[in-house]
């Protein structure tokens, strides 16, 4: 197992937003955690990249317990998250949105070479400015983008830290449903090219169904089912809970 | 543009934006308006400008640069000076030594306000500068007065320079120009620390604290290392003072400084490289002459400031370059 949960809990107060986890995802595959909103999805997410410390249980990456990892520890490992709020750096060209996260890997306190020195940097920059559409946009101020261009830059700042592992929190939030299509292709070229380790967050149950090894559905903080999304969308109790295919769905 | 040129780019990358093309060349220029100024002002006030300006740039990496909000930056320059001029009063050794003693100073400070306040954000780090700052303001006056002269400024004797060649830096010209190269060279070496990947790390942490952190940077040690350039660059300045000024004075240790420099940075235009530069220059020239007409210059001064802000919200020269590029944006889409 590439990285494993056990048991893991978030308590805000007397809020169990996550509540004795257990997950595990084997190198090389792409899951998915389908949950309704305030499911604890964010929150198990957080856990996994460091934001949160456990309440209780731990988290194991390549055989090592990270628990008590800070965040750009866990980065420095290789697991990288992307925000399903979008976090960038609006100030900056999208060209050093990417670079940046890509200089992480390098340097972080040599104060003299010249930042674009680094021609491999900025060779990655590009190749990964190419693979998320952002190559002719690499010039234009961060802010400027549009929403959809935002969250692919979102996911070009993730990829350039290099992940062994990579967390999609809801990549499409907000996108038009062309969008959301080539968002998917984009998802499966980077598990089936780019060999990536995914764990992908998502509320559009279409999305993950077509692309996903396994799906996993959480439900006030449990989790509720595991399976292939074959299975989970002939599960009854998910269909009861999520799916609102059954008569009564939960209400929101 | 052709199509088989756009298609020939799309592997190429134009890192340099064009603000930081315009801020090397602008740079570049006041430096080079530097050369001439005190044949347009008067030579100490020309040297003063130097040194604030300085001091200010210095300052500017945390609060522009970094994001990090300091009032106490005072303890950075008094700390300077101090050390600086004992150095000379009591170690009897040259003004080289002397500016090199300036910076240790300096950097002692951002190590002690560093240690205590790295990992605070916004206003609780502000203090926690601010309350250092004022504690080695009462040391200054009074516990350390056998070394300090207290309210008694720290006079030095004339003073010049023997390497690389003679400077006699009690002719005002002379000393105006032994300023104005180490405060350049200072400015470019700010130059090249922002633009290594340093400084576009503390860029990361300006623009989003947050994401940076992800990304794997380690902030605790980034803004350390940011805190103590700062605090070395406003110790320079705080030795090049006390060799302008003849002394060490106590009113470089009130909080005063500091407030002054907050509203030379923001006059200028944090979020640039020369605006800390410029806001000085025309926060001290503006000073300078109100005082000459009035005693009441504080509040002739303060009123110029609010309505210098009103005009230019971004600061001077920060809202010039914003300017450039609101006409830039329709053509560049
Ligand atoms: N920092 C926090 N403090 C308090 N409560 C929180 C915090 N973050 C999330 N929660 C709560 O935890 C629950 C799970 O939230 P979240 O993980 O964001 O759900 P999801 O991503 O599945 O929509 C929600 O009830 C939310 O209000
Ligand atoms: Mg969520």
């Amino acid at each position: 197992m590439l990285l494993q949960t056990k048991g893991i809990c978030k308590h805000f107060g007397g809020l169990k937003a996550v509540d004795q986890v257990d997950f595990s995802i084997e190198q090389g595959k792409l899951k998915s955690i389908i949950g309704p909103n305030g499911a604890g999805k964010t929150t198990f997410f957080n856990l996994v990249s460091g934001l949160y410390k456990p309440t209780h249980g731990q988290v194991t990456f390549q055989g090592k317990d990270v628990s008590h990892a800070s965040m750009n520890e866990r980065s420095q490992l290789g697991i990288t998250k992307t925000y399903q709020i979008t976090s960038i750096f609006p100030r900056l060209s999208v060209f050093e949105n990417v670079r940046l996260a890509a200089q992480s890997r390098v340097s972080m306190f040599n104060s003299w070479r010249k930042a674009y020195s680094y021609s491999a940097i900025n060779n990655r920059t590009m190749e990964i400015l190419e693979h998320v559409g952002l190559a002719d946009q690499q010039g234009r101020t961060a802010s400027e983008l549009s929403h959809g261009e935002k969250r692919y830059l979102e996911i070009g700042i993730a990829l350039a830290t290099e992940p062994t592992i990579l967390l999609l929190d809801e990549p499409t939030a907000g996108m038009s449903p062309a969008e959301t299509v080539e968002a998917t292709h984009l998802i499966r070229k980077l598990s089936n090219e780019l060999k990536l380790t995914i764990i992908l967050i998502e509320h559009d149950i279409s999305v993950v169904m077509g692309i996903s090894d396994e799906v996993m559905v959480l439900h006030e903080g449990k989790k509720l089912a595991e399976d292939t999304p074959e299975k989970i969308s002939a599960n009854e109790t998910v269909q009861n809970v999520y799916l609102g295919k059954g008569a009564e769905p939960c209400s929101r | 543009m052709s199509a088989k040129q756009k298609t020939q780019e799309t592997t190429s990358y134009k890192p340099y934006s064009w603000q930081a093309i315009l801020e090397f060349r602008a740079m570049w220029v006041v430096l080079a308006l530097g050369l001439v100024l005190p044949f347009v002002i008067s030579k100490p006030l020309a040297t003063e400008i130097m040194v604030y300006a300085l001091f200010a740039l210095a300052f500017n990496l945390l609060l522009g640069h970094t994001g990090i909000i300091s009032f106490g930056h005072a303890g950075y320059l008094g700390a300077g000076a101090y050390a600086g001029a004992m150095v000379v009063y009591y170690g009897g050794v040259g003004v080289w030594v002397s500016l090199l003693a300036a910076m240790a100073g300096g950097t002692l400070v951002a190590v002690l306000i560093g240690l205590l306040a790295v990992k605070r954000k916004g206003a609780y780090f502000a203090m926690i500068s601010l309350a250092i700052a004022q504690m080695l303001y009462f040391l200054a006056l009074s516990p350390f007065k056998r070394w300090t002269d207290g309210e008694d400024s720290l006079k030095l004797p004339p003073l010049s320079v023997d390497f690389p060649f003679h400077i006699d830096l009690s002719d005002q010209l002379s000393l105006y120009y032994f300023v104005f190269v180490i405060v350049a060279l200072a400015v470019l070496a700010q130059w090249r620390i922002l633009s290594s990947p340093f400084g576009h790390a503390l860029k990361g942490i300006r623009e989003n604290e947050d994401r940076i952190r992800a990304c794997g940077f380690d902030i605790t040690r980034i803004k350390f290392l940011s805190i103590i350039y700062s605090g070395l660059f406003s110790g320079l300045a705080g030795g090049l003072l006390a060799i302008y000024l003849g002394a060490a004075s106590i009113t470089i240790l009130f909080w005063m400084t500091s407030g002054i420099v907050v509203m030379q940075t923001v006059l200028g235009g944090t979020h640039t490289f020369m605006g800390p530069f410029i806001g000085t220059a025309v926060f001290l020239y503006l000073r300078n002459n109100i005082s000459n007409y009035t005693d009441r210059w504080e509040m002739w001064v303060g009123a110029m400031f609010m309505a210098l802000i009103l005009l230019f919200p971004e600061g001077i020269w920060g809202t010039i370059v914003q300017k450039i590029g609101e006409r830039r944006r329709p053509s560049a889409s």
